[in-house]
């Protein structure tokens, strides 16, 4: 009797012990679900959403505070693999937030630039560079083509580009070759 | 005799038998346009403008990177444009071009300059930048440059100079090893100066008796071996020649330099001789015009530049409509006119009669693709997965190790080009890394940036506490001395009555 109580006393305290070690070892941070939203949206970090960026929207739509069907640069795609991720019927996305264009690229005219410096801090990913009271310029291959910049210029000098497919980045259209 | 071989490939017959191969030199074109994107790297900047005269030989364009080779002019005479053409490219996408009006006199640069025939007493260093400036690329049709090439394999122990040109129906390279034989010896001597390798095997096949004749004729060096191979189609390619000559299988991902040998293709030896010891920069090329229908297919030794039409003016084209296409009938691409001009990478231009092409009809999986490819894939189901934009299984039954020889879509009994989906799966692939590259970028950059904002807010804040506190106590000090001077001031005026 007592041998019982005892052997399963120790037993309960030992693997107690390993689980209070476990749960402190190999806690999980932050929520692992906000990541894996994360990752499926397109970072372009532009709030078109109506929040403050794609990690914000991802943990607003993990609480369950924000549709999934509000990211126009994520396209319908992007609401589809979301809804497939959180094993929900998907929504067409909605138009309210913006449509969906091509990716885009942001362009300075340098001459007419007065280095007001408002789009450096406009930018959500730090993608313009300049000097003050001089110019700025953006570095083309951290744009993310978000727009945030266009309505803080006050001599409207920003252009967004869209980004023509070049000899190097041109994928072939395999429609043409569906059978006759 | 080989020992290794490989499965696969194809037994292809020439298309276009000629009788006798010759290098025919042509008359100068009045006008050249270089593209200023070549096949690998990033579009060179043009360095000349519009109106200004340029020479022979003349670097027009240059760009600081490693996988660009500079352009240079290949005629003397004035540049009348600087401009947007349709590249000959299966993207039908335009690019920069340079255009240059000959002014007849073929009028070179400065060429004394360099190492001469006494390239011995010239480091490597010396001679492997000669090579970087005079803008040599793989002219074989892969364009990589040479000198990236050569950098790469630095401590190679073999060096394979790829003469097998197993394209049925190009007889280019056979025709410049028949007129400069002797180039092609020294050509490797130079680049076995550089690349430090023990010995030099030339690979060429059964077909060109003529050209083995004359290589051995010259070849008096007993560290270069010509090895005689069958006519096969896919001989020619870089890894399965490997895995051919020296029983060498270079791994996915990795390329002949990893498994310490380098290889050149026998026009880029023939270029490096040329840059080398003549010190003339790549402003020519050997370039095959045949096709069904041309009456007699001839190799022409062209400026680069020269369009396709100033090379057909040399053959009889019969009437008709045709079929144009450069760089092969199995790894080349069909053209719409002939309205392009000669590239460093362009080995042939053929200009075949229309031929009602067989209509493409479903796979019926015979398997026939799998016996054929030369790299061991499984070709039809990496059709499968290309069809069904299944890009990641595609990848995973290694796709990117396809050469594009289009040996499967050859032997296809329902006619569906096949390659045409790897090649689309391959693009797709490369773009979807880009894109995964950049949206990685973005996050990270996004979450500094809030982490900035957070910090220097808090400092700010921090500041804002530090100077609260630095002005309390100035004022507190200060309240105590106006108190002392007070007080002073009274006990003085009380002095002062008394």
């Amino acid at each position: 009797m007592l041998d019982a109580i005892s052997t399963l006393s120790l037993l309960a305290l030992l693997l107690g012990l390993g689980l209070g070690y476990a749960a402190i070892r190999y806690q999980v941070k932050g929520n692992p679900l906000v990541d894996q939203i994360d990752a499926i949206l397109p970072q372009t970090q532009c709030g078109q959403c109506d929040f403050p960026g794609c990690r914000p929207y991802a943990e607003a739509i993990a609480s369950g505070e924000a549709e999934i069907n509000q990211c126009p640069p994520g396209g319908q795609e992007g609401v589809d693999a979301l809804a497939e991720l959180l094993g929900v019927d998907t929504l067409s996305l909605n138009q309210e937030h913006g449509e969906t264009k091509p990716k885009r690229v942001a362009v300075v005219d340098e001459k007419v630039c007065i280095g007001c410096t408002l789009c450096i801090q406009a930018c959500p990913v730090d993608a313009f560079v300049g000097s003050s009271k001089v110019m700025t310029t953006v570095i083309a291959e951290e744009c993310t083509g978000c727009d945030l910049c266009l309505p803080v210029c006050p001599v409207d000098c920003i252009d967004m580009v869209e980004i023509k497919p070049t000899i190097r980045t041109y994928v072939p259209d395999i429609s043409e070759l569906a059978h006759a | 005799m080989l020992k290794f071989k490989y499965n696969g490939g194809l037994k292809l017959e020439n298309p276009y038998p000629v009788d006798e191969i010759d290098l025919i030199r042509i008359p100068l074109p009045d006008k050249v346009i270089l593209p200023m994107q070549q096949r690998i790297g990033n579009q060179a900047r043009p360095i000349v403008s519009v109106g200004e005269r340029v020479l022979t030989g003349q670097i027009i364009a240059t760009i600081d990177d490693q996988r660009c080779a500079p352009v240079h002019a290949s005629i003397s005479g004035i540049v009348v444009a600087i401009d947007e053409h349709v590249y000959a490219h299966k993207s039908g996408l335009k690019g920069l071009c340079v255009t240059i009006e000959s002014d007849g006199k073929d009028e070179w640069v400065d060429t004394s300059i360099g190492c001469t025939e006494h390239y011995e007493t010239c480091t490597a260093n010396t001679v492997y930048n000669k090579i970087r400036v005079s803008g040599i690329v793989g002219m074989g049709g892969a364009g990589f440059p040479t000198h990236t090439k050569v950098r790469l394999a630095e401590g190679c122990h073999t060096l394979i100079v790829n003469a097998t040109e197993c394209e049925p129906g190009i007889t280019c390279d056979a025709a410049l090893m028949q007129a400069y034989p002797t180039k092609v010896i020294k050509g490797i001597e130079v680049l076995l100066h550089i690349c430090k390798a023990e010995r030099a095997i030339i690979a060429i096949e059964d077909d060109k008796q003529e050209a083995i004749a004359a290589l051995n004729k010259f070849c008096n060096n007993e560290n270069i071996t010509i090895e005689v191979m069958p006519t096969k189609y896919t001989s020619g390619a870089e890894k399965i020649l490997l895995k051919y000559l020296l029983g060498i299988e270079v791994p996915t991902g990795k390329f002949a330099s990893d498994v310490g040998v380098l290889c050149q293709n026998v026009g880029t030896v023939v270029a490096v001789f040329d840059a080398v010891v003549e010190n003339r920069p790549l402003i020519s090329r050997a370039v095959t015009v045949a096709g069904s229908a041309v009456k007699e297919s001839k190799n022409f030794q062209v400026r680069l530049g020269a369009s396709y039409d100033y090379l057909l003016s040399f053959v009889d084209v019969k009437e008709g409509s045709h079929k144009v296409s450069m760089n092969g009938l199995m790894m080349g691409i069909e053209l719409d006119s002939t309205n392009y001009s000669v590239s460093k990478n362009t080995n042939c231009v053929f200009i075949d009669q229309l031929e009602e092409s067989k209509p493409t009809k479903e796979c019926i999986r015979c398997g026939l693709c799998n016996t054929v490819c030369p790299v061991d894939l499984l070709p039809q189901q990496l059709y499968w997965y290309s069809k069904s934009d299944n890009i990641d299984k595609a990848i995973k039954y290694n796709l990117l190790d396809c050469i594009e020889c289009n040996c499967c879509s050859y032997v296809c009994p329902s006619q569906i080009p096949l390659v045409n989906y790897y090649q689309y799966s391959k693009a797709l692939y490369k773009q979807q890394v880009k894109e995964k590259q950049q949206t990685e970028n973005a996050r990270e950059r996004f979450e500094f940036r809030e982490l900035r904002l957070e910090r220097n807010k808090h400092e700010r804040a921090e500041m804002m506490e530090a100077k609260k506190i630095a002005l309390k106590e100035k004022m507190a000090k200060d309240k105590a001395q106006k108190a002392v001077i007070e007080a002073a001031k009274l006990v003085h005026g009380s002095q002062d009555d008394s």
